[in-house]
């Protein structure tokens, strides 16, 4: 495989996208072109980032907040 | 995030009060339903408070990190509950009602982040719509390329295409993004 095709499979494999035979091949590719490959991995993930942000927010009930913030504390406190 | 990290929870709420709409909306996107979407949330956000010492920015920044986590998680709850089915139908209702669904328009609330939302969109728009349809079923859906071939209908060598095709264009139109995600 060359960088060019590890690139095509890096952003296939950011969104979980591969199928099991092509994983076993990528992670083959990841280790050969290592620093560098891990680098184009990395970048590859703002696409997750991309996808969310095209979505229009939603808002969340106001409960939500109140609950997370709950839990916390009483983490925090035990 | 390294006030988090620090275990200090007014900066958790600060996150949850930037960032709770984006992840919400990216639940939503997946499962379908508002009161699952607002329980997900806020487990969603117990467990960036829980694994927060995982976060490494040299890895990415934490928007990045919270959607890989919340896509995970709500993908990981559809097939749980295996709601398939159900979200199936609202998926098509949805589809049929609104057929640019993945494609907003911005509101005035959408100050922050707006520039990076509009542009993205306007890149996601610019695909061909079976590229948009097989990424959107990969990544809102959490669909192999064999299960979107059948969904489909399509040969799994062109669903293979799509997806990089509409990947690699997404991505080259992300490039001048990065810094700013």
């Amino acid at each position: 495989m060359n960088f060019n095709e590890f690139q095509n499979r890096a952003r296939l494999y950011v969104i979980g996208a591969l199928e099991p035979e092509e994983l076993e091949e990528f992670e083959n590719a990841r280790t050969k072109f290592g620093k560098k490959g891990e680098e184009f991995i990395t970048k590859c993930y703002a696409l997750h980032e991309a996808f969310a942000l095209s979505l229009r927010p939603a808002k969340a009930s106001s409960a939500i907040k109140e609950r997370l913030m709950a839990m916390v504390k009483a983490k925090q406190q035990a | 995030m390294k006030a988090i990290q620090a275990g200090d929870p007014d900066a958790l709420s600060q996150l949850y009060d930037r960032y709770n709409g984006i992840l919400k909306a990216l639940i939503l996107r997946v499962i379908h339903n508002e009161a699952e979407a607002d329980d997900l949330l806020q487990e969603i956000f117990m467990e960036i408070w829980n694994q927060a010492k995982n976060f490494s920015a040299q890895k990415g920044k934490p928007l990045g990190w919270m959607v890989t986590l919340a896509r995970r998680r709500a993908i990981d709850g559809l097939r749980k509950k295996q709601a398939y089915a159900r979200a199936e139908e609202r998926l098509q209702n949805e589809i049929e009602q609104q057929p640019d669904a993945w494609v907003h328009n911005a509101t005035e609330e959408e100050i922050v982040l707006s520039d990076t939302r509009s542009l993205i969109r306007k890149v996601i728009k610019g695909l061909p719509p079976p590229q948009q349809q097989a990424i959107d079923l990969a990544f809102f859906r959490g669909m192999s390329q064999r299960e979107i071939a059948a969904k489909t209908n399509t040969p799994l060598g062109t669903v293979k295409t799509r997806l990089e095709l509409g990947l690699k264009k997404i991505y080259d139109g992300l490039k001048e993004l990065r810094d700013e995600l």
